[in-house]
């Protein structure tokens, strides 16, 4: 708390969400996405077999189709767009829709625009995706341009590009970059977000660790966080990307904004690579520092969407570092995990989950956790179980907590 | 909807950090087994037991280059609040390429768990933060060509944010291949490379005001995306070693700079009086 004091609220200008754009298994838009996580509608379903064979898991949040990228935001066209990788298309369709929904498509080169892009395992999907094509990319003793260089070349974006990596948390630490590039006028737009695909390697990875759900006579059913009958997460693939402004020079323009990103905290467990730890006190320190940065206090949160994942341990410390932050509030503030409907987009569950808060500010509605039958009592929270509630929401938080103990927390406030 | 033409000159610029702690290490992959549970200086805290059996080799690398550089420090350092970001170049390969030989003719159950924690970009970053015992944000950044601009913007952007995010101290650690491995057909590596690892402690020059060695100015061009030559990490790691090492070794240093890939320049300088009386 020390720091925190030290530091004390910034004075800045608030930075604002101008943009949007979606690919997720839940829907390929905003609107989309808000409407299935508000109807509490899941995203889990049984994958086509073929690849995934020999996977012992065949069910995850997978995104169907990738729609193709607004023509007046991206110079590809169809045939190029479809001739790219499947983690190159889930990255290049949203970002454009971002950058349309910003009133931007046509300015991406005139203006500074930035892009931090949360990936956390590009190498590993790019060299499996060509392995799996009978490719030998993995093989040959070179070092390829990254994605985030290949998407600003795409875009004609002229502004800094970096890829930002903590594991599920990665996307949320994009955003919280792009906000300290505005914070210091490097660039005058940035598209920040995040997203991962499905892959034979991954899923194996986690089914042998232990870490996903077993339930596959019921892929619906299988995402239960907060639940006493959890068995671990299912994966999904998808994610989200934001354009950050400034709030004058969004309002001089006229741009619309969907939020303000107010907060963020960041911290690390320095406890393991792999498990969660089960001390709240750094989970807690992130989220307290969001609240600061913010400037808002504990009882001043509407909703708290939940990083719960469904695994018995790390859904059990997230509560008790919500508990731990938020004091005697968190008998009263609302708490979701929308990876019960979607899975867990890891790169991508950070960005995605701040989608879920901008349709609870935008909506005045919280979505719901699915699956929430019989709340685990080492879980203890106001918990908005099955079915969305109507509730005014002013500010939301949204927590995430990666691989290497990193633990992160953005606050969303109403535009 | 109206448009704004784009912003013209520098905002807020120098950015100025001290380089408070410094190390490169290099060692050939055939060496790296060996250095997976030996080999870091006597004075420097001690890692858990077995701490990097898995780990990646330019994550056992690049923890040799921060214990070094904090034996490099004449008083024991209190590192909980301290920040990592560790910015490497295709981590990982090796193990992917012998996972996924594995994994075809042997179906997923031959899938490490190890593979994706040990593997992946937030690796080194995360072995720093839980090794070592550093509580404030660990990130992986870049994991290509770029990895040096990435890493340095990025601590840029901590140590000079505004607010709780805000860090004092950030170690920065930036790995790579001279020469990228070359693998056989079952992911076996055929060559042996030397593999690099630069770490060094940059503060906020106000929180580094006893340290009299080197700065950093970085200067951001607004104006953005000056033609670059094409640029390998193994190059500008030798590049930013050599600088690192000369400032070490002589009185006049010479001025080492870094040109960004979308415009700008860090550039290394000795201290001055006029940094520090700044800082102060």
């Amino acid at each position: 708390m020390d720091a925190i004091e030290q530091h004390g609220q910034a004075d800045r200008e608030p930075v604002m969400i101008t943009g949007v754009g979606v690919v997720s298994p839940v829907g390929n838009s905003f609107s989309e996405a808000a409407d299935a996580l508000l109807a509490g509608r899941s995203g889990v379903r049984s994958i086509d077999p073929g690849p995934f064979a020999r996977e012992p898991v065949q069910f995850a949040g997978a995104v169907t189709d990738i729609p193709p990228p607004d023509a007046a935001a991206c110079p590809l066209d169809p045939t190029a767009f479809a001739a790219l990788p499947r983690l190159d298309q889930l990255c290049v369709s949203p970002i454009a829709a971002a950058l349309a929904d910003a009133g931007l498509a046509g300015e991406r080169s005139s203006r500074r625009i930035g892009l931090v892009l949360g990936l956390g395992a590009e190498h590993l999907k790019a060299w499996e995706a060509d392995y799996l094509a009978d490719g030998g990319q993995v093989f040959a003793p070179t070092c390829s341009p990254t994605l985030v260089q290949r998407l600003a070349s795409v875009f004609g974006l002229t502004g800094s590009a970096v890829t930002t990596a903590a594991a599920c948390a990665s996307s949320g630490y994009a955003m919280a970059l792009g906000r300290s590039w505005l914070d210091a006028g490097w660039v005058d737009a940035c598209v920040v977000g995040g997203c991962d695909t499905l892959s034979p390697t991954s899923l194996a990875a986690f089914y042998n660790l232990r870490a996903l759900s077993r339930r596959s006579d019921d892929p619906t059913k299988a995402s239960r966080p907060f639940d006493r009958d959890r068995d671990g997460f299912v994966m999904g693939e998808g994610g989200a990307f934001f354009v950050l402004e400034r709030k004058g020079i969004a309002a001089d323009r006229g741009a619309q904004a969907h939020g303000e990103l107010a907060g963020v905290g960041m911290s690390s467990d320095a406890s393991h690579m792999v498990a969660p730890c089960t001390d709240p006190v750094q989970a807690a320190h992130a989220i307290t520092m969001a609240l600061h940065d913010a400037g808002v206090a504990p009882e001043e949160i509407d909703y708290v969407n939940a990083h719960a994942a469904g695994t018995p341990v790390g859904d059990a410390a997230e509560a008790g570092a919500i508990r731990l932050a938020l004091g005697a509030a968190a008998d009263r503030v609302p708490v979701s995990s929308t990876k019960s409907m979607s899975g867990h987009l890891v790169s991508g569950a950070a960005a995605f989950e701040a989608v879920a808060c901008l349709a609870a500010l935008t909506r005045q509605a919280l979505p719901p956790t699915l699956n929430l039958d019989h709340p685990d009592e080492a879980c203890n929270l106001n918990h908005v179980p099955h079915v969305a509630r109507l509730a005014a929401v002013r500010v939301a938080a949204s927590n995430s907590f990666g691989f290497g103990g990193s633990n992160l927390c953005l606050v969303l406030r109403a535009a | 909807m109206p448009s704004l033409p784009p912003t013209a000159g520098p905002v807020r610029t120098p950015y100025l950090v001290a380089v408070t702690a410094r190390a490169t290490v290099a060692a050939r992959l055939a060496e790296i087994p060996a250095l997976r549970d030996s080999g870091w200086p006597k004075s420097t805290p001690a890692l858990p037991r077995r701490f990097l059996r898995h780990a990646d080799e330019q994550t056992v690398v690049g923890m040799h280059a921060v214990l070094a550089a904090i034996a490099t420090i004449p008083e024991p350092l209190e590192r909980e609040g301290h920040g990592v970001i560790a910015a490497s170049c295709q981590a990982g390969r090796i193990a992917a390429a012998q996972t996924l030989v594995q994994a075809k003719h042997g179906g997923g159950v031959t899938v490490s768990t190890q593979i994706v924690p040990q593997g992946s970009l937030h690796s080194l970053a995360g072995a720093v933060s839980v090794g070592l015992g550093m509580r404030g944000p660990n990130l992986g950044v870049s994991g290509g060509p770029h990895a040096l601009s990435e890493g340095l913007l990025t601590a840029f952007s901590w140590l000079h944010g505004a607010g709780p995010t805000a860090c004092d101290t950030v170690w920065l650690v930036i790995t790579g291949w001279d020469d990228e491995p070359a693998l056989d057909a079952d992911g076996r590596p055929t060559t042996d490379p030397v593999c690099r690892g630069v770490a060094f402690a940059v503060s906020r020059v106000a929180a580094a005001l006893s340290f009299g060695g080197q700065q950093m100015t970085l200067e951001y061009d607004p104006h953005g995306n000056s033609e670059n030559p094409p640029v390998t990490v193994a190059g500008s790691l030798h590049s930013f070693a050599s600088a690192l090492a000369a400032h070490d070794s002589s009185a006049a240093p010479p001025a080492w700079s870094h040109h960004m890939p979308w415009g700008g320049d860090v550039r290394l300088t000795a201290a001055t009086t006029a940094h520090r009386q700044e800082a102060a």
